[in-house]
């Protein structure tokens, strides 16, 4: 157990050490919340969708989050698959590595969601915000699913980031509000998140079976994202 | 493939260098193929085609070949760090893995890799420290203890690399190139630690496409056309 605490907490540490990764953090949020609010609310009207103001900033949090834990979510696999692994060998064992490295992963999505919900609840204020919140974190749980997936395929850091960024883009372009929600939107896995964030924007609250929804797609999210950790740090059998 | 791991062994300092001496890893008619290109120019080379080595307590083993021959693939897959096609792997005691590429995290420090590392091997604290801190002095790096990954020389890596393999006092030690970037001294201090592990019984594979100390071992294997054959 406690080498499962003491990875976890230098998994999340070798995060928090990249300056990049402190800069994006902060800049992330701001550049979706402060700047880019009334050009969501544009390009979702040319889009055939409604979203604007308070609605269209939170929006710009959750998608601030994914796009970071996404990206996080990557790296977490690709870049350190080979020494997750020789660890594992080592006598850590593949399951314990995994349970780590997701530990680490929802740490990280915590803290980017609150950064984003900060940056958020300072700029636009918000009627629900434990609402807010919620939906946010899910959005980042979600995209730490989709990134540490396209990480157990791809490990080219260019290739795994374009990637996850032409998910993000599809999925933030065909969501709830920025279009008219048919089609793609529907198989996408952050609509009801999106939904319910853009609900709390507006100051609404959302039906329960939406909240059972996003649950259920966050816990997926992060079954997957532990399966794909364990499968990249596990032993290969000869 | 099947991994059927021999009895255990006791450790036995000072094992004489015999063909009697246990063995601690045997491959058996290994075989490895790999795809390359994109249909329809789709091709599968066979890299091990039966490959089969072992290295018993006590022995201080070479592996050589030329470049792209398949060295760290096979060692790859007796560590368990590649899956195989075909063939046997007999594993014994404690295991030890240098890889070729140190397998590092960039943003952790040295001291942060000898603590994890303690905690897979499962040694306790006091074992952890007294550890780590004469494999830090013999290999001559004990300032950099505190430095993270990413503002270490190659060299220094490649020390670090080969500490964490020892640190559990392994009964099989697996080194695939494990001098490349060592400066001339810490070549010849890395022959002597190896030799001194091997007289405590230790039994020792290293890999390399160059051996130029063919006399310090006691038997070399020259990977061919995807074969192992004693030289």
């Amino acid at each position: 157990m406690s080498g499962i605490v003491i990875s976890s907490a230098d998994f999340l540490r070798e995060h928090l050490r990249a300056r990049l990764t402190l800069v994006m953090l902060v800049a992330l949020p701001a550049l979706f919340v402060l700047v880019s609010a009334s050009v969501l609310g544009e390009f979702a009207s040319a889009l055939g969708g409604s979203v604007a103001g308070d609605s269209a900033s939170a929006l710009g949090a959750g998608w601030a989050a994914a796009f970071m834990a996404g990206a996080l979510g990557f790296f977490q696999v690709a870049s350190a698959r080979g020494a997750d692994r020789r660890l594992a060998l080592a006598g850590m064992g593949a399951v314990p590595v995994a349970v780590a490295r997701i530990s680490a992963s929802i740490l990280l999505g915590l803290l980017i969601s609150g950064v984003a919900f900060g940056t958020l609840w300072l700029a636009a204020g918000i009627a629900h915000p434990a609402h807010a919140f919620i939906a946010i974190l899910i959005f980042a749980l979600i995209y730490i699913g989709i990134g540490t997936v396209v990480g157990s395929f791809i490990s080219d850091p260019l290739e795994g980031s374009l990637t996850v960024a032409f998910i993000f883009l599809i999925d933030a372009f065909s969501g709830p509000g920025m279009s008219g929600g048919g089609g793609l939107a529907q198989l996408m896995p952050t609509r009801k998140a999106a939904d319910v964030l853009v609900a709390a924007g507006a100051g609404q609250s959302s039906p329960a079976g939406d909240w059972i929804a996003v649950c259920l797609t966050a816990l997926g999210a992060l079954l997957i994202a532990t399966g794909a950790f364990w499968l990249s740090a596990r032993p290969r059998s000869a | 493939m099947t991994r059927n791991p021999i009895a255990a062994l006791a450790p036995t300092a000072g094992t004489p260098k015999t063909g009697e001496a246990e063995t601690v890893m045997r491959a058996e008619g290994v075989k490895k193929g790999f795809h390359r290109g994109l249909p329809p120019r789709r091709r599968r080379t066979e890299v091990l085609k039966g490959a089969s080595l072992e290295v018993r307590r006590g022995e201080l083993v070479g592996l050589v070949g030329e470049n792209g021959s398949g060295k760290s693939t096979l060692m790859k897959i007796v560590v368990g760090m590649m899956e195989g096609d075909g063939g046997e792997i007999e594993r014994n005691g404690k295991l030890g893995y240098c890889p070729q590429t140190p397998l590092l995290w960039e943003k952790l420090t040295v001291a942060e890799h000898f603590e994890l590392f303690a905690r897979a091997y499962d040694l306790d604290q006091t074992e952890a420290d007294s550890t780590s801190q004469s494999l830090l002095a013999e290999l001559q790096f004990e300032r950099y203890r505190g430095y993270r990954i990413e503002d270490l020389s190659g060299g220094t890596r490649q020390k670090l690399n080969l500490a964490l393999a020892l640190m559990h006092g392994p009964d099989l030690l697996l080194l695939d190139e494990p001098y490349s970037g060592f400066d001339w001294e810490t070549y010849l201090r890395f022959w002597e630690m190896s030799e001194r592990r091997r007289d405590q019984g230790m039994g020792i594979l290293i890999v390399s496409h160059f051996l130029s100390e063919r006399e310090r071992l006691d038997r070399v294997y020259e990977l061919r056309d995807g074969r192992c054959i004693e030289a």
